[in-house]
């Protein structure tokens, strides 16, 4: 696939005044940053790239320093490749939406499957050997966001994650 | 020293010197080209049954934990022929997630391709 393919798999969605500033973008100063951001994609981990560029750049627009900001991408990466391996079984054609909001002083990252419904925090980490590197992912979302939550959904499963402004960056 | 053809771009150089293979790693690394990376460490670069494997990765911002897997995939199967595996030249994204997997002490993380040589001589 195309890098150019890739991102039409990508739909970005903004909030209303975003959009409408877009149109106007030939007549209009630069817009403000949209407040909300929306990402459908397809389970293709070929969308992992571009959409985690999207929401990093998403992110440092809002006010989050570039290492905050990476730390964001790498957990959305981790649970977007966790709802393709896992919840979707591989398959690449079926549906996920990301969004994200910063309202206040906290970050918050939703991401919707129609998978499983699996929650993987009900799989018993397989790592005991630091050879094993099984669970990784996971860790990186419990050591990289404030809170992570699985909603199991009638039709799949809802992960939020939410992340302070003030947050240090890197907690190992 | 003979060039060895990975067959990636991930990989763009590798060579092998005596009995050790250095290679040179470029790009992002997710899910979707880290099976790439994982034909190119274990198919081409394990070949020659090398005591080392360096691998420069300097050309990468980004790795995700699927690449890390094949990085500790491949230093099992280095460690069964008595082989150690050397990082160097790590940005510190990647140096932060090995080190959030807390697996940055089972591979050999040097400052540059000459460290991890010297490296060699010393051992």
């Amino acid at each position: 696939m195309t890098s150019d393919t890739t991102r039409n798999h990508v739909s970005r969605i903004t909030n209303h005044k975003s959009q409408m500033a877009d149109t106007a973008q030939n007549f209009a100063p630069v817009p403000p940053p949209a407040d909300r951001i929306e990402l459908k994609i397809s389970s293709d981990p070929a969308n992992l790239a571009p959409t985690r560029h999207a929401l990093e750049q998403w992110c440092r627009s809002r006010g989050f320093d570039s290492a905050a900001a990476d730390d964001v991408g790498l957990c959305l990466t981790e649970a977007l490749a966790n709802v393709m391996r896992h919840a979707y079984g591989g398959r690449t054609d079926r549906p996920i939406v990301i969004t994200a909001q910063c309202p206040d002083q906290t970050l918050i990252v939703r991401v919707r499957d129609w998978g499983n419904g699996i929650d993987p925090e009900s799989v018993p980490p397989a790592r005991s050997d630091p050879l094993e590197p099984g669970g990784v992912g996971m860790i990186c979302l419990r050591k990289l966001m404030d809170s992570v939550t699985f909603t199991p959904q009638p039709d799949g499963m809802l992960l939020t994650m939410t992340r302070r402004r003030d947050r240090q960056t890197r907690q190992t | 020293m003979s060039e060895l053809r990975s067959g990636t771009d991930l990989v763009p150089d590798a060579r092998q010197e005596g009995d050790t293979v250095i290679a040179t790693v470029r790009g992002e690394i997710d899910l979707h080209n880290s099976p790439q990376l994982r034909d190119a460490l274990l198919t081409v670069l394990l070949k020659p049954q090398p005591r080392k494997i360096v691998l420069n990765l300097a050309d990468v911002p980004f790795m995700d934990s699927s690449a890390i897997a094949v990085l500790v995939e491949t230093l099992q199967r280095l460690r069964k022929q008595g082989g150690k595996l050397y990082l160097t030249n790590l940005q510190p994204r990647v140096r932060g997630l090995l080190e959030i997997a807390k697996l940055d002490s089972i591979f050999k993380l040097v400052a540059d391709e000459q460290a991890a040589m010297q490296d060699e001589r010393d051992s």
